[in-house]
């Protein structure tokens, strides 16, 4: 059973470096003299792994394998790679169904999540890996689409350009929390969408802790002419809401009506109840926004904890009322 | 030597042969074989074999010559080599960054890395500018084969959890998967439903069984705009008109798709139309501005909010 395991994982190592050496010798081929350092940072392997893999080629090559039948790799004094004898290798090997159809679902995301007019590179690029590859890999293009989204922020490509390139940015932003616009210096790593939106993680300078900010509130984003050393703050995948010593712990019952609320935002301690209910934890660092959630769901979310966000909430329905001369 | 480097020669002699080998040919001319017992040999073979397969070689058994005698093996470069993709510097560009925002899914990068070869500067050069990830919530596999058989046109069946927390057993004529907002819904035709509907990946519970051939969606059928029309939108045929206080209406107007401000009242407030398909969730959405929103129309509207406000204040 060790020695089965122990097979099948050699079995994927060696897997795994014969796709990469398929990928990168076309690569070689058609850019001679790439830079080793620039090849081991786009496929993403360790220089030295890199270095081990194009020693092996030396004894690769076709038959009679004398001398002149090998594939011959030299690496110059400035670390240009030259590659000659693998024109077999010239052209990489065509993608397998799961790749193309991986790639074009996550083309199709981005390209929902930018819109049409915001990417029209890559809505062109997706028809012609469609057409290219065919319907036995692709199938019919309807059974995979990408809901478009408007445009995409303004500031998205500043955002991003400071990002890859580690600028202090100064930008004016606009809280929801306060309703109003403000200037500040961030430093930000990671552009990501969710659920919609386009986000940036940054580190708030001024504020000297980590904030998220919508891209489509940022009006200006300028370069301050100072770069910064990344946090490694989280991306993609993370929760909308940064945690802090400030939160006040909110917990809920809610009934399928009011289900919802759990799952949109980044609740914890999650219970299902026997009706159909679920009780969750909704971390905040003040009441006012929750008090305003919880009206729009009623008697469909129980509060129990903390008690006086059943007044406020009583008094949110008041002053709207007001509104309505009630 | 190393397993590497004789799968390198094994691929190198049968894209280059022109006639199928047999295994007797190979083993002959590649020393790696030649250097071991038949039986090593052999078990060698076929372990690469299984290898190279794996990995989306093709590695294809002939017949020798037209009698049908012997058989052999070889690579047909046409099926071997990816084949040419007249992609612009930015098209090839923007699919390596949509890519290189899949957090080390491994068919995305394997794929990306096969694009390289044609990357010229101005390809990798919007790569600098560090990822654009789209946040999908479906990953992997189950994406992969669902999409996989709304393609094939299959008939699924998959637990499933619906949004007020119910679960059952579905059975669905897959036709498409739809991306929206961060989301992967599949759409398809519900069995025991009798009816169209838009399953979230992300409430799919366990795996996808495949029953069997699917039916096809009906004529003129977008799966886009049935998930678009999703009782979620606030989108539709008929127009609601609210008023904003000053501060909210810029954050208001943006939050609602297609609406159209309509300038300020007497008292700054300012007053916006939203196109709505569900009246319960407008109210619900106008709702979470709290006391900085008021319903002017229509009346069924306005006294449906203010009914739930009243509930609410007891």
């Amino acid at each position: 059973m060790a020695e089965k395991r122990k097979r099948t994982r050699t079995v994927a190592k060696t897997s795994e470096r014969l796709g990469r050496m398929l990928a990168i010798v076309p690569y070689l081929v058609q850019h001679q003299g790439a830079q080793m350092t620039d090849v081991a940072r786009l496929f993403d392997v360790p220089t030295d792994q890199l270095r081990r893999d194009l020693n092996l080629l030396f004894m690769s090559g076709l038959p009679p394998y004398g001398p002149g039948d090998l594939i011959d790799v030299d690496v110059d004094e400035d670390g240009g790679i030259w590659i000659t004898m693998a024109d077999h290798f010239a052209r990489p090997l065509r993608l397998t169904r799961a790749e193309a159809l991986a790639l074009y679902l996550r083309g199709t995301e981005l390209l929902s999540a930018l819109g049409r007019s915001g990417a029209p590179a890559l809505a062109s690029a997706l028809e012609k890996l469609r057409d290219t590859l065919g319907p036995d890999m692709l199938g019919d293009p309807a059974a995979i689409q990408g809901s478009a989204a408007g445009s995409p922020p303004e500031q998205l490509d500043a955002l991003r350009a400071a990002a890859g390139d580690r600028q202090r940015l100064r930008i004016e932003y606009f809280a929801a929390s306060t309703l109003a616009w403000s200037t500040r210096t961030i430093e930000p790593e990671e552009v990501f969408s969710s659920m919609g939106n386009w986000y940036v993680a940054a580190w708030d300078v001024e504020q000297d802790a980590e904030r998220l900010f919508r891209a489509d509130r940022v009006r200006r984003a300028e370069p301050t002419g100072e770069r910064f050393s990344p946090r490694g703050l989280e991306g993609a995948g993370r929760t909308l809401y940064t945690p802090s010593g400030e939160d006040r712990t909110v917990r809920l019952r809610l009934r399928p009506e009011a289900r919802w609320i759990a799952e949109y935002y980044a609740t914890t301690d999650r219970m299902e109840l026997d009706d159909g209910s679920v009780e969750a934890t909704l971390p905040a660092k003040q009441l006012e926004w929750v008090a305003k959630l919880l009206l729009r769901v009623g008697p469909h979310a129980e509060i129990l904890e903390p008690p006086e966000l059943v007044d406020m909430v009583r008094e949110q329905a008041r002053n709207a009322l007001a509104n309505y001369g009630r | 030597m190393e397993p590497l480097e004789r799968l390198l020669n094994l691929v190198g002699l049968l894209l280059e042969t022109e006639h199928p080998l047999t295994f007797e040919q190979i083993s002959e001319t590649l020393d790696a074989y030649r250097a071991q017992n038949t039986d090593t040999a052999k078990r060698m073979f076929e372990r690469d074999k299984d290898i190279l397969r794996e990995y989306g070689v093709p590695l294809e058994l002939r017949d020798m010559d037209a009698w049908g005698g012997e058989q052999g093996y070889l690579i047909p470069k046409d099926l071997y080599y990816l084949p040419e993709i007249a992609f612009t510097p930015e098209e090839l560009g923007s699919l390596l960054v949509a890519a290189q925002g899949g957090g080390g899914d491994t068919p995305v990068e394997q794929a990306a890395q096969k694009l390289l070869y044609g990357a010229d500067g101005g390809a990798l050069a919007g790569l600098s500018g560090g990822p654009l990830a789209a946040g999908s919530d479906a990953r992997g596999s189950l994406l992969l084969e669902t999409a996989q058989a709304a393609q094939d046109r299959r008939h699924v069946r998959f637990g499933y959890r619906t949004s007020q927390g119910k679960v059952s057993e579905r059975g669905v004529d897959a036709f498409a998967v739809v991306f929206r907002r961060g989301h992967w819904y599949l759409v398809g035709h519900d069995r025991e439903r009798d009816d169209i509907r838009a399953f979230r990946l992300s409430r799919f519970i366990g795996d996808l069984t495949d029953v069997g051939p699917g039916l096809d969606p009906p004529a003129k059928f977008s799966a886009a705009d049935h998930v678009e029309r999703g009782p979620w939108v606030p989108g539709g045929e008929d127009l609601a008109s609210v008023a904003f206080a000053p501060d909210v209406a810029w954050a208001a107007a943006d939050s609602f798709r297609g609406a159209s401000t309509r300038g300020p009242r007497e008292d700054g407030w300012v007053v916006v139309e939203i196109p709505m398909a569900d009246e319960q969730e407008m109210a619900g959405w106008i709702l979470g501005f709290g006391a900085d929103a008021e319903v002017l129309e229509p009346e069924d509207l306005r006294a449906g909010v203010v009914a739930r406000l009243e509930a609410v204040r007891g």
